[in-house]
Formats: C-alpha cells, sequence, structure tokens
C-alpha cells in the first residue's frame, strides 16, 4: 500500500514533465530531449528563491504555503522561460529553413547537454544538492491500511493532479487550448484559418516549460537535485509518454502514473530487487513500443483532448 | 576576441608571477640549499627552465654574495577527487598533503624545494586516467600521494607501476588492490576485508539479523561482501540489497529494510549517497542499529543526512586528529592553515605525503632522485607517521592494522575507539 503511494508520487512527476514532451510532439512532431533541462532549471531557480526567502531562519508555520508556492511559481516561471528560449534558439530557426527532423533532434540533444553543462559551471556539480528544511516533509498526514502518507507525498500527488486537470481545461476548453489542436491537428489549415503557428508553438513550449518547471521544485524538495538530475525522469517520462500515447495529454498523465506505480511495485518483487528499478521504465519502454507503438490512449493530441 | 586578449594578459601575468616567485624562492633560499646545489636539475620539470634562467640572473646579480645555487624542484602528485559528489573526502586529503610539502619547504633543510601537483580524478575510474596521465607525463612527479578511491586505482594501477611511479594511498580500500599485481600501489589503511571483518565481529555481539545494501561500486560492493562473509561465518541472517549511486530516492529499498524486520542495516557506499538513505530511513522509520563504512565517514554525511544522521556508526581504518594525542601538532597546523578542524583522511594523508618526503630527502642527499630509486625507498620505508608506523609488506600493504568505531551524536562524529574493545 505503501509502495503504491510511493509509486504515486513519482509517477506524479513523471506525468508532469511528460505533458511537456507531449505537448511539444502534438504540435510539432518532434521529441524535445532538452525537456529534462527546463525540469532542471526549474529546481535550481525555485531553490534560489527558497533559499533567499528561507535561509537560516525559523519560518513561522503560516507563511510555509506562501514560500512553497513561491517556489513553485519560480520554478514553473524559470522552466517557461527556458522552454521559451529553447523554442526561438534551437527550433524556430530550423524550422524556418525547413530542416529535416534529424537537425531538429540533434539540436535539442546539443541544447540538452549545453545546459545542463552550464547549470553546472554556474551553480555546483554535487549530485546532492537539498532544499532548506523549511517545514516537516515527513509529517504522516494519515494512514491507509497501516501505511503511513507523508506530507511531502499529499503535496506532490495534488499538486500534480491540480496542475494536469487546469492543463486538461485549458487545451480542451480555451481559444488558445483550441488553436494548439488546431496547430497539433493541421498546421498548414490552421494557418488558413487566421491561426499563429509561431506564437501557438511558442504558448505551447511555454506551457510545457511552466508544467516541467515546477515539477522540478516537487522533485528537488522530495528529493536532491543537481546540474544532471534532468536525464533520468527525462527519459522516463518519455517513457511514459510512450506508454500512454505520445501527442495525447490525457496519455501522458495515465502513462506518467502508471510508469511511476509500475516502477516500485516490480522491483519489490522478491528475485528482483532495488537494483532493477531503472531497468523497469526501459523494458516497459521496449515492451510498448513492440506491442502497442500508438501508447495505451492512442496519439491524437487534436482528438484525445 | 576580448577573453582570449585576455587570457594571453593572464598568461603572461602568470609566467611573470612565476619567475618572480621562483626568483625570489632561489635567493631566500640560497643558504638553507647551497649543499644541494651540485644536484642537477635532471627532471626537467615544465617549470625548471623559468627557475633555472631566474637563478641564472640572479647568481650574476648577487655574485658579491656568493651565495646562489640553482634551485632543485622535486614534485609530488596527488590524484583524488578534488570536484563532483566525493569532493570532500579528496579535499581533506589534498590538504594535508599540501600541508606536509608547506611544512618540508619551510623546515629548510630539504636541500630542494618540494612541489605539489593536484590532479583531480572526480573519484570517478572513468576520469582516473586522464587523471594519472597528468602526473605521469610530468617527468618532475617522483612519486604520488592517492588515488583516493578504490575504483579509481583499479583503473590506473597498472599504468602506473609501468611508469615506475610509486604510489601511497590513504584511503583506497579495496581489498583486491593489492593483490592485482600494481607494482607501484602502497596504501597506509587497512583494507575492507580487514575493516569488514572487524564490523561483521562487532555486529555479531549485538545483533541476530543484518540488512546489507551496497552501491554497485568497487568500494561498496566490496565492503558489503566481506561484511556478509564475515557475518555469515558467525551465524548472522543477512539479506542483500544493491542500490545504484546515481539514485536520488531511497523511499523503496528504505521501506524494504524497514519491514524486514532486521535489527542492523549495514550501507556500503560513499558519504553523499548515504546521508540521502539516512534521511529515507529516518522517514520510514526505522529504530535498528545503522552502520556504514570509511567511505561514509565525513562531514558531507553529517550535514546532508541532518539529524537523520544521528546514531549512525561508522568503522573506519583511519585517526581522528581532532582528539588523537599525537596528531596534536598536526592539528594545530591543519587549523592554522584552512581555519577548520581536520576530517577524515587527512592525517592518513599528511603520514603519507610525509613519508614520501622522507624517502625523496634521502635520496637527494645522495645525489639524484629518479622514479625508481623513490619507488624502491617507498618499499622499504619505515617511517613514524601520526596514524601508523608507515611499513609496507610486500604486497603493499600497511603493517600495522587499526580499525575504529565511530559514531553520529547531535551532528558530530565522535570516536568510540577500537573496534574489537567495543
Amino acid at each position: 500500500m505503501l509502495n503504491l503511494f510511493s509509486g504515486l508520487t513519482r509517477g506524479s512527476m513523471y506525468a508532469l514533465i511528460a505533458l511537456g514532451y507531449t505537448l511539444v510532439y502534438g504540435v510539432l512532431q518532434l521529441i524535445n530531449f532538452a525537456h529534462s533541462e527546463v525540469f532542471m532549471s526549474g529546481a535550481f531557480a525555485s531553490f534560489i528563491v527558497v533559499n533567499a526567502l528561507v535561509g537560516e531562519n525559523q519560518i513561522p508555520g503560516w507563511v510555509v504555503p506562501l514560500i512553497f508556492l513561491a517556489g513553485l511559481l519560480s520554478g514553473g516561471l524559470a522552466g517557461a522561460s527556458v522552454a521559451w528560449g529553447l523554442e526561438r534558439i534551437a527550433y524556430r530557426a530550423l524550422r524556418r529553413r525547413g530542416a529535416p527532423k534529424l537537425a531538429f533532434l540533434i539540436s535539442a540533444i546539443g541544447m540538452s547537454f549545453l545546459l545542463s553543462a552550464l547549470a553546472g559551471k554556474l551553480f555546483n556539480r554535487y549530485t546532492n544538492n537539498q532544499f532548506p528544511d523549511y517545514f516537516n516533509k515527513d509529517a504522516v498526514v494519515f494512514t491507509v491500511f497501516g501505511a503511513e502518507i507523508r506530507l511531502i507525498q499529499v503535496i506532490i500527488i495534488f499538486g500534480a493532479i491540480i496542475m494536469m486537470v487546469f492543463l486538461d481545461r485549458l487545451v480542451s476548453g480555451t481559444k488558445l487550448g483550441k488553436s494548439i489542436r488546431g496547430v497539433a491537428e493541421d498546421a498548414p489549415t490552421a494557418a488558413l484559418m487566421g491561426i499563429n503557428i509561431d506564437k501557438t508553438i511558442s504558448r505551447t513550449f511555454v506551457i510545457g516549460g511552466a508544467l516541467g518547471g515546477a515539477a522540478g521544485f516537487l522533485y528537488g524538495t522530495a528529493f536532491v537535485f543537481s546540474n544532471t538530475m534532468g536525464f533520468l525522469p527525462g527519459v522516463k517520462a518519455f517513457a511514459a509518454a510512450v506508454l500512454g500515447g505520445i501527442g495525447n495529454i490525457r496519455g501522458a498523465m495515465i502513462g506518467g502514473l502508471l510508469l511511476g506505480i509500475i516502477e516500485v511495485l516490480i522491483p519489490a518483487l522478491p528475485f528482483i530487487g532495488t537494483k532493477w528499478t531503472d531497468v523497469v521504465a526501459f523494458v516497459v519502454l521496449v515492451m510498448v513500443l513492440v506491442l502497442r507503438p500508438t501508447g495505451i490512449l492512442g496519439e491524437k493530441l487534436g482528438r484525445a483532448a | 576576441m576580448r577573453s582570449s586578449s585576455l587570457a594571453k594578459f593572464a598568461a603572461i601575468a602568470a609566467v611573470g608571477a612565476l619567475a618572480l616567485a621562483a626568483c625570489s624562492n632561489s635567493t631566500s633560499d640560497a643558504k638553507s640549499s647551497s649543499s644541494a646545489a651540485p644536484a642537477a636539475s635532471s627532471s626537467s620539470s615544465s617549470a625548471a627552465p623559468a627557475a633555472s634562467s631566474d637563478a641564472a640572473t640572479s647568481e650574476t646579480s648577487s655574485a658579491a654574495g656568493g651565495a646562489s645555487n640553482s634551485d632543485t624542484v622535486y614534485k609530488i602528485g596527488f590524484q583524488g577527487p578534488l570536484s563532483g559528489d566525493n569532493q570532500q573526502l579528496g579535499i581533506n586529503e589534498s590538504n594535508g598533503v599540501e600541508l606536509a610539502v608547506e611544512q618540508a619547504n619551510a623546515s629548510g633543510d630539504l636541500g630542494f624545494t618540494l612541489e605539489l601537483v593536484k590532479s583531480d580524478d572526480v573519484g570517478l575510474p572513468d576520469k582516473s586516467p586522464a587523471a594519472a596521465a597528468t602526473l605521469i607525463q610530468d617527468t618532475g612527479v617522483v612519486g604520488v600521494v592517492g588515488p583516493a578511491f578504490s575504483g579509481s586505482t583499479k583503473a590506473v594501477g597498472a599504468t602506473y607501476s609501468a611508469a615506475n611511479l610509486a604510489l601511497i594511498s590513504p584511503s583506497a580500500t579495496n581489498a583486491t588492490l593489492t593483490t592485482s599485481g600494481f607494482t607501484a600501489f602502497h596504501r597506509i589503511v587497512p583494507t575492507d576485508a580487514v575493516e569488514s571483518a572487524g564490523t561483521a565481529k562487532w555486529l555479531a555481539k549485538t545483533v541476530k539479523s543484518v540488512f546489507i545494501v551496497d552501491d554497485l561500486s568497487d568500494y561498496g560492493k566490496g565492503a558489503a561482501d566481506e561484511l556478509e562473509k564475515g557475518l555469515k561465518s558467525a551465524g548472522i541472517k543477512t539479506q542483500r540489497e544493491g542500490v545504484d549511486a546515481k539514485t536520488t530516492d531511497y523511499s523503496a529499498i528504505a521501506q524494504k529494510v524497514a519491514t524486514s524486520g532486521d535489527e542492523a542495516l549495514f550501507y556500503g557506499g560513499y558519504d553523499a549517497q548515504v546521508s540521502l538513505f539516512a534521511r529515507a530511513l529516518k522517514s520510514a522509520g526505522y529504530k535498528g542499529v545503522t552502520v556504514t563504512g570509511n567511505g561514509g565517514k565525513s562531514s558531507v554525511f553529517t550535514e546532508g543526512a541532518g539529524d537523520a544522521g544521528d546514531g549512525w556508526y561508522f568503522s573506519c581504518g583511519c585517526l581522528d586528529a581532532t582528539t588523537a594525542p599525537a596528531a596534536k601538532d598536526f592539528e594545530a597546523a591543519y587549523v592554522k592553515k584552512y581555519n577548520q578542524p581536520s576530517s577524515t583522511y587527512s592525517p592518513e594523508a599528511y603520514d603519507a605525503a610525509n613519508a614520501m618526503i622522507s624517502v625523496i630527502k634521502d635520496l637527494a642527499a645522495k645525489g639524484e632522485v629518479t622514479r625508481e630509486d623513490v619507488m624502491a625507498g617507498v618499499k622499504a620505508l619505515d617511517y613514524k607517521g601520526i596514524t601508523t608506523q608507515v611499513k609496507f609488506t610486500e604486497s603493499g600493504e600497511v603493517e600495522a592494522a587499526t580499525i575504529n568505531l565511530y559514531r553520529q551524536e547531535k551532528g558530530v562524529i565522535n570516536l568510540l575507539g577500537d573496534m574489537k574493545d567495543q
């Protein structure tokens, strides 16, 4: 039972990151492999903000939620601006020139390395930076069938769900969402209908980046963060996006949650062991690609959302 | 453009500064090192041309004084992590070596100038060959303190041996290092086999079941293997898990340990990771005895784990210089230089460096210092250090071996004493 919750915690984080992959794939049909560094940048930016607010001080209880919110917002903001910059620098020029898909992929991977190395240079290269302890993350909130559920798990799961519902509403209910779906469905036709494609793509990056950056803050709060933290969760979130059906927003959410749970439950079985945790995600990725390449929900952003 | 011209300027300034430094050295040391003046500077170090040419000019200018010499420079290398996760252990050591070198130079009876060349291997086996190459290619380097880590040593032991460059490691404790045919390798701390056997004996006195976790590294796995062997032969129930050292989320494994009901937990791995594990174990509510080896005992653990680190035990074939009486002078000098107390492996590195220096000094008094001679000298060492008697067996193992037990209480790691007595 407890494992299920710790799986949900991981899974909701994968889901948040996976949304970034899936949104961009939806509108551009390309995998933005630099998204894992968007996630990382959110963790560092929110650390700077939270650390400036908290420092060594004793924080009164009522300020804690505000600091948490400030962290979440700064993470999201940093993620959004990095994603926006990425689109401007690494993709837009290529798109204007009608470059082949491979060029986008190379550009993405290059930006990913660049950003990770840059963060290492700017901040540090430790792999276990921690946020200041400004609240008791391990406080037990409630107990389900003898399993103690901790505050940080509740925050992450609920935070992720709120953000995902918000995104789902945004894409299916608003004008911006309509234009994103339009571009995803058929970009040239959407352009003929008066949708500004460049603007829509840029905004899609910003939305995905904001979610990824916020996920970076949540991840850093729950565990530790570093300049190389993005790689593994990034690849796993990609696997999650594929599992749910890449390009499909609800699919990314389901895929993320599912992968998190699988990842925690399978290694706990006898004869497998914790050291296989990372292998599980990739086995899932391969199985999905072999058995059902379109994922659980299929791959149309335009229809499913 | 601007940065490159800046770099050029910096380079010129650096060369100028070096030349000035060499010049001032050669005049100030003139009195003390005049006896060693004939020693040819055959070790063609990169700094040697500048130093000798400056010495030459200073000779002409100070000819009236008549007390000048060509300043011979011998270099000691240090290889260990100076960046990355485990940098604290490497910095502890490089500080110890640096202090030894500084004191030797200040003592004025060397007859040559000693220089320290630090080479950063990040503590990783894949970065180790490049770090070793830097030292091996610098022909001025006649001996090396390090490598600090077992994995790094395994990766380059053969290279150093082929280059005839003697190694004295203050901390590489994997048992197989001295049985792999690395002729250059020596260490002044007992192996993980000895340490883990001690830990196993100590644990067997108080608990009936032990959960063993390792980080799958050469050091962590080796330490855990030896512990498991020791516990099994003592009839203690064990179970084993491996967790990759890149893991950030220890909640699943901590949960498994907590529900296992085992009375003790041993983690084989390094400080940064064990501190995360300690936190996770605390939140999982594990109440058993928690132990780790020498790789976990450092300020990184104390800071990273916070109050979750209280109660953890550490085994270490190392000396805590903040409390040991033999290390009083060392500790005072260390605090004076670095503004902080020495930490894990600083005294050992200091001893390793001093032992190496004593070899070079003896050789320099007789004439030329070559790598081959230093190697032979290290093998024949019998030097009384502050941590131990530095004397090696045939295979490069230190003859004296004491394992100490430590425990963290209220954020401070205290020495409890020799493990055998606990």
